[in-house]
């Protein structure tokens, strides 16, 4: 090896060793959604912090970040989790606990960042970061007449066909019930009271089992975000449950005649949460609290139809509006937390899934393995 | 006359004995030496993380250091009705210094696994306790949420006491042991390991049987047709190898679904009315035809290398000993392709046992198989005793089955190629 080539393989060296300890960490769930992170805030996050922010892939849950910890050799800063991936790992002391208030910026007004949240935080070790609906769409094709209520998503005397729902029990259970009568209440309260209650779980098991065994109905089970809209467009079902962003990427991104349903929509919440230990605690801090700040957050709506966290970064999407990248297609309107859209909804309570999800997980089973 | 025989020496005077077990020795050292390398590979890969498995499956001493205070109060408690108030108060005193340390969510993930419910009523306990007034802790614990007046919870607290326990081996079979100590089945509605370890069974075998007998004539015309022809047949055999398995997974879905392209050509050639396509996706033929050609190159492949080692003089050799072709085939031919038959369905059938993403994308209601449920406690639940447990449940059947194999064949008839 000559001089030269052995210099530059030095400096190479050296530079991945400087670069790469100024590098945070975010492991995301990939595709449209992990783009619309690394465009809308972490691209400009980086360049303002003057650090790298580096996203891998990965397929949800804390099994992997649980293997790192007891391996002593964390890789990720920040983590892109569920609700109930919070509450967990903050239980079992794999996340940092936050101070709201002290860690993160307020909004544009002065509004404290606690307040500008549409609710509560789940736990102390998690953020907001986008807001999605798990509501139901169908094929303007396929299906006669105009579905319009979530009882309509049941009612297979008017609608015919088979429907798509989730593989596992959650917000099946919610959508049942809400189905078969019992009133919502504010954000959907009154909901998870009955399924507290004696019997309020198998009855809505029973309401999705008699949908499944209908013979005018029927179910399949999707367990990819891609499926639900791809069922939709093959005719293989007549509905379908769904999470919002990719029934509209399927509309307005690729023109197909699929039309959503808000009525009684589940708002559910995707959270960042920092990784105590992880590889550069400090940066990675930094790094979220500008990722989450109401300019930031908004930024990410332009890509897909998932609405940001803080209630101030509305007001700066209706500010600049035709949001979406496309340059002519209102943003606002398309967000699960549109006025238009949160008529009649419930706030997936991740504290009952917490609490119940194993039991439930068992009886659930049980009615699919019987179908 | 001495009374020794004489002992043989070598050129150097040592005796021929000794000098030959050095020489032993050393050539054992030596060929321990060259294995040590593989040993010490399975060690790390295999043995090791087995046995890691296994202390996970069966240790539970986190909970029995989290609640010594609890767990001698209540030596004494039968378990029938709710404990006294000395129960109360130390488990009011463990769990105090819990909270302080802030390791209470660990012990509420672990009572959580025990009991659902426990998570939210720890966590209310955990804000509350700290207004506590001293004694009758049994009336204010009890205030605090209505589940703690409920005899149930306590009994789980009391399952969890002993520093080990196979009470995760008896959930996998859908058992627990009940307050007397007896061994008993969970209520109907949450019975579903059992079901999942059958469907688990039932879908192994029909797709090793199936890639047998799509398998078998496909390997026997490899073998036998002249080369020319063979390798285009063995590059068909082998394209699917190597592409995705998503990718041919999701080929399947297009192919075979309601209104797929399988389904279209049916109605198109009027086999089939329009409104009335059958339904080969997302139920239990979805899963057979896709896992079948998926697993078949398994099959293929140790079948072919088999065949290709038997002559076709004794085929011949048999007909022309009076035997019609199928008494020479029955008789000459199959059992010398055993081995290859065993080798396959070994390697196919112990392959579908631990499959999930295939049966999870296209099988629908009955998609879900033991390999899922282990997935969802290693991933969402975090409850990775069970799902060492499970897995260990797994690795035994499979060893199981090895052994019977191994009785009614032998596994000395295995041949790979």
């Amino acid at each position: 090896m000559n001089k030269l080539s052995k210099l530059l393989l030095t400096l190479t060296f050296a530079l991945s060793i400087t670069s790469s300890a100024f590098a945070v960490t975010v492991a995301s769930w990939g595709g449209a959604y992990t783009e619309s992170q690394k465009l809308g805030y972490g691209d400009p996050t980086a360049k303002k912090l003057g650090i790298e922010i580096n996203w891998v892939d990965y397929s949800g849950g804390l099994s992997e970040i649980k293997a790192q910890k007891e391996a002593g050799a964390i890789n990720w800063d920040i983590m892109d989790v569920f609700a109930m991936d919070t509450i967990t790992g903050c239980d079992e002391g794999i996340f940092v606990e936050f101070d709201f208030d002290k860690d993160f910026p307020a909004a544009p007004d002065g509004t404290p960042a606690s307040e500008d949240f549409f609710t509560s935080m789940p736990s102390k070790c998690a953020v907001g970061n986008i807001l999605y609906s798990w509501n139901y769409a169908y094929n303007s094709e396929n299906v006669s007449g105009t579905p319009k209520t979530i009882k309509d998503f049941f009612n297979t005397k008017k609608f015919p066909g088979k429907r798509a729902i989730y593989k596992s029990a959650l917000t099946n259970l919610e959508i049942a019930l809400a189905a078969d009568g019992v009133k919502m209440g504010k954000g959907g309260e009154l909901i998870y009271r009955k399924l507290e209650a004696d019997g309020g779980v198998d009855r809505a098991i029973a309401k999705i089992k008699a949908l499944c065994s209908d013979p005018n109905g029927g179910c399949v089970f999707w367990s990819a975000g891609a499926q639900p809209p791809e069922l939709l467009m093959s005719g293989e079902v007549v509905m379908a449950t769904g999470w919002n962003g990719r029934f509209f990427n399927a509309t307005i991104g690729e023109g197909a005649p699929i039309v959503q349903v808000w009525d009684g929509q589940g708002l559910d919440y995707e959270y960042f949460a920092l990784v105590k230990g992880g590889p550069d605690e400090a940066n990675a801090k930094k790094a979220l609290a500008m990722m989450t700040n109401t300019e930031m957050l908004a930024g990410s709506a332009k890509y897909i139809a998932y609405a940001p966290w803080r209630k101030s970064s509305i007001a700066v999407m209706e500010a600049g509006e035709p949001w979406y990248k496309d340059g002519k297609t209102n943003m606002v309107p398309h967000m699960p937390t549109a006025p238009a859209n949160l008529k009649k909804y419930f706030l997936v309570d991740a504290d009952f899934w917490a609490d119940n999800s194993t039991e439930i997980g068992e009886k659930w089973e049980a009615m699919k393995a019987g179908l | 006359m001495s009374s020794e025989t004489q002992k043989i020496l070598t050129t150097d005077g040592i005796p021929l004995e000794e000098s030959l077990k050095k020489a032993e020795k050393k050539n054992k050292i030596k060929a321990f030496l060259l294995v040590a390398p593989l040993l010490l590979y399975l060690l790390i890969t295999y043995i090791f993380p087995i046995g890691d498995m296994f202390l996970r499956s069966i240790d539970d001493k986190m909970v029995t250091t989290m609640l010594p205070k609890t767990f001698k109060a209540m030596e004494k408690w039968d378990g029938k009705e709710l404990p006294e108030e000395e129960v109360f108060e130390a488990f009011y005193l463990d769990y105090r210094i819990l909270v302080k340390e802030k390791s209470f969510g660990k012990l509420a993930t672990q009572l959580n696994y025990e009991k659902n419910g426990f998570k939210s009523i720890l966590k209310k306990l955990a804000r509350k306790q700290k207004k506590f007034e001293e004694g009758n802790y049994k009336e204010q614990i009890m205030k605090v949420h209505k589940r703690w007046a409920n005899v149930e919870y306590w009994r789980a607290i009391k399952r969890r006491a002993p520093e080990y326990t196979y009470s995760k081996y008896l959930k996998g079979v859908d058992m627990y042991e009940n307050e007397e100590g007896k061994i008993v089945q969970v209520e109907e509605s949450r019975r579903v390991h059992k079901k999942l370890w059958l469907r688990t069974l039932e879908i192994a075998f029909f797709v090793t049987l199936l890639c047998f007998l799509m398998a078998y004539p496909i390997a026997h015309l490899l073998a036998t047709l002249p080369m020319k022809y063979s390798n285009l047949l063995m590059i068909c055999v082998l394209l699917p190898f190597w592409t995705s398995l998503l990718v041919r997974t999701a080929s399947w879905m297009i192919l075979l679904q309601q209104q797929g392209i399988v389904n279209d050509f049916f109605v198109w050639i009027g086999l089939v009315a329009d409104d009335n396509r059958p339904e080969m996706m997302y139920n239990k033929t979805g899963t057979y035809v896709a896992m079948t050609q998926i697993l078949l190159p398994f099959m293929v492949l140790p079948l072919y290398s088999v065949m290709k080692t038997i002559s076709p003089s004794l085929m011949r050799a048999g007909k022309s000993l009076g035997g019609t072709p199928f008494v020479a085939f029955w008789k000459v031919y199959f059992p010398l392709t055993i081995p290859g038959i065993g080798a396959g369905c070994l390697l196919v059938f112990i392959l579908a046992i631990g499959y999930y993403i295939t049966p999870a994308l296209v099988g629908g209601a009955s998609g879900t198989l033991i390999s899922n449920q282990i997935a969802f406690h290693m991933k969402s639940t975090l409850d990775w005793s069970f799902a060492s447990a499970m897995g260990l449940m797994l690795l035994v059947g499979v060893l199981a089955i090895y052994w019977v194999y191994n009785k009614l064949v032998g596994i000395d008839n295995i041949k790979l190629g």
